[in-house]
């Protein structure tokens, strides 16, 4: 609840003094677990925000949102490390200024909410540094051990069980702060590479591709897999790839903003031991 | 005894190495494996994962890919990506239970013709091994009936 204080407080300068033209945040939602984004753009409006560890959506991907930021105004916005991480992200695929963007940093160990010192992305460096060291021995849930645990072919059938409810709703890629491409693989239909129907085959096919072009961007906040209707746990496949990057490539998506995007650079002497 | 099993196998190729080594091969009289079909790309950086993906959902038993050697390419870095990707599509295709062994990644220059057709019986003898790839086939039926209703 302090920090619930300090942060409103903070949103009423950043509003008043006109710093900022908006702040994206949280307000209560449908059930007393849940909050929705809230967009505010006078001091007034502060008082609507909620702030606590029911917060968890990471809401970088609105401010792509198209002509959002092309006034070059600045927008404050509510987020945890992984959010932060992603602000890094966007700035190092020239979708954003991250100078644009004023950072209320916050996260939360059980029911407690804290700060997070800084107003950049820039500012975090150390703290997602760190996050770095620990990602590596970050202990993974029983799921994922099992599915790692499993022969080829009881993995196959797990997924195609899994894959077999996908409705192909796109939902898991309207979350993701990272699927911001105007024109989306499964929207191009000269050639359709993606087929439109959601047979099991198909569904292979669009996870494995929405998968793949998140290995090394994803910053494992978790949208995609709440935003799945069928619960699909996208969150393996999401944690595999993730762990395939640092380990193969020493790579941490979200570092810093300078950070080149794995897959679109090499190493001249990168692994090559399965190529006969 | 039936027949034995003969895989199909799609190859994606470079044009300025490995199809060229696959050229080589031909007009050196090189006998090989009649099991590949090849599809000439530009370079193994176009050689999207995609592609992969799709002759394995058109019926394919595996897949090959390959191109210049490092420090070869036509592109100067084009392989270089392509093999950053592969990696990662490799693990992810072992993490959903698609057999990577399936897909065979290789660098076959324009000069190594011979190399090419050993490759090829190689990697066709691979795959005649792990036998069709019957997930899949059952997938691509159940596909094809929904469709017909
Ligand atoms: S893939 Fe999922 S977990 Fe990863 S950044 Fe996108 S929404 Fe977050
Ligand atoms: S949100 Fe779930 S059901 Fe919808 S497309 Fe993504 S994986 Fe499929």
């Amino acid at each position: 609840m302090i920090t619930q204080e300090q942060y409103r407080t903070r949103v009423k300068e950043l509003l008043s003094s006109g710093t900022v033209k908006m702040v994206i945040g949280y307000k209560p939602g449908s059930t007393p677990d849940r909050r929705r984004p809230l967009f505010i753009r006078t001091a007034e409006e502060a008082n609507r925000l909620v702030l606590d560890s029911a917060c968890i959506t990471n809401l970088s991907g609105y401010l792509v949102t198209e002509g959002l930021l092309s006034d070059e105004k600045k927008v404050a916005i509510f987020l945890r490390p992984e959010g932060i991480r992603s602000i890094n992200i966007l700035a190092a695929e020239s979708q954003l200024n991250a100078d644009q963007i004023i950072i209320l940093g916050f996260d939360s160990t059980g029911s407690v909410v804290k700060t997070l010192d800084g107003t950049h992305a820039g500012d975090f460096s150390e703290l997602l540094g760190s996050i770095k060291q620990n990602s590596p021995v970050k202990p993974s849930e029983v799921l994922f051990e099992q599915v790692e645990q499993m022969t080829p072919a009881e993995r196959f059938a797990f997924w195609q069980e899994e894959f077999s409810r996908c409705i192909k709703c796109y939902a898991c890629r309207q979350a993701c702060p990272m699927c911001y491409c105007r024109r989306c693989i499964v929207d191009s239909n000269q050639p359709q590479w993606v087929n439109t129907s959601s047979h099991t085959l198909g569904n292979f096919e669009w996870n494995i591709v929405r998968a793949f072009h998140l290995a090394g961007r994803c910053v494992e906040c978790g949208n995609c897999g709440r935003a799945c209707p069928v619960n699909i746990p996208l969150r393996l496949i999401n944690r595999r790839m993730a762990q395939e990057v640092i380990e193969a490539f020493d790579h941490f998506p979200g570092l810093n903003q300078t950070q080149e995007p794995v897959l679109a650079s090499f190493k001249k002497d990168d692994s090559e031991t399965f190529i006969l | 005894m039936s027949e034995p099993f003969e895989p199909k196998i799609v190859a994606f190729v470079c044009t300025y190495c490995t199809y060229a080594g696959a050229d080589l091969a031909g007009t050196s009289r090189l006998k090989y494996a009649p099991n590949v079909r090849t599809i000439r790309l530009p370079c193994t950086g176009r050689i999207s994962p995609m592609f992969i993906l799709k002759a394995l959902q058109k019926g394919a038993d595996g897949v090959l890919v390959s191109g210049c050697h490092p420090g070869d390419c036509h592109f100067t870095h084009g392989n270089y990506h392509a093999r950053r990707r592969w990696m990662v599509f490799r693990s992810l295709l072992d993490f959903i239970g698609i057999p990577p062994e399936r897909v065979k990644y290789s660098w076959i220059s324009a000069a190594e013709g011979v190399k090419f057709a050993e490759l090829i019986n190689s990697v066709t003898e691979d795959i005649r091994k792990l036998g069709p790839f019957d997930q899949y086939k059952e997938l691509i039926e159940e596909t094809e009936a929904e469709a017909t209703h």
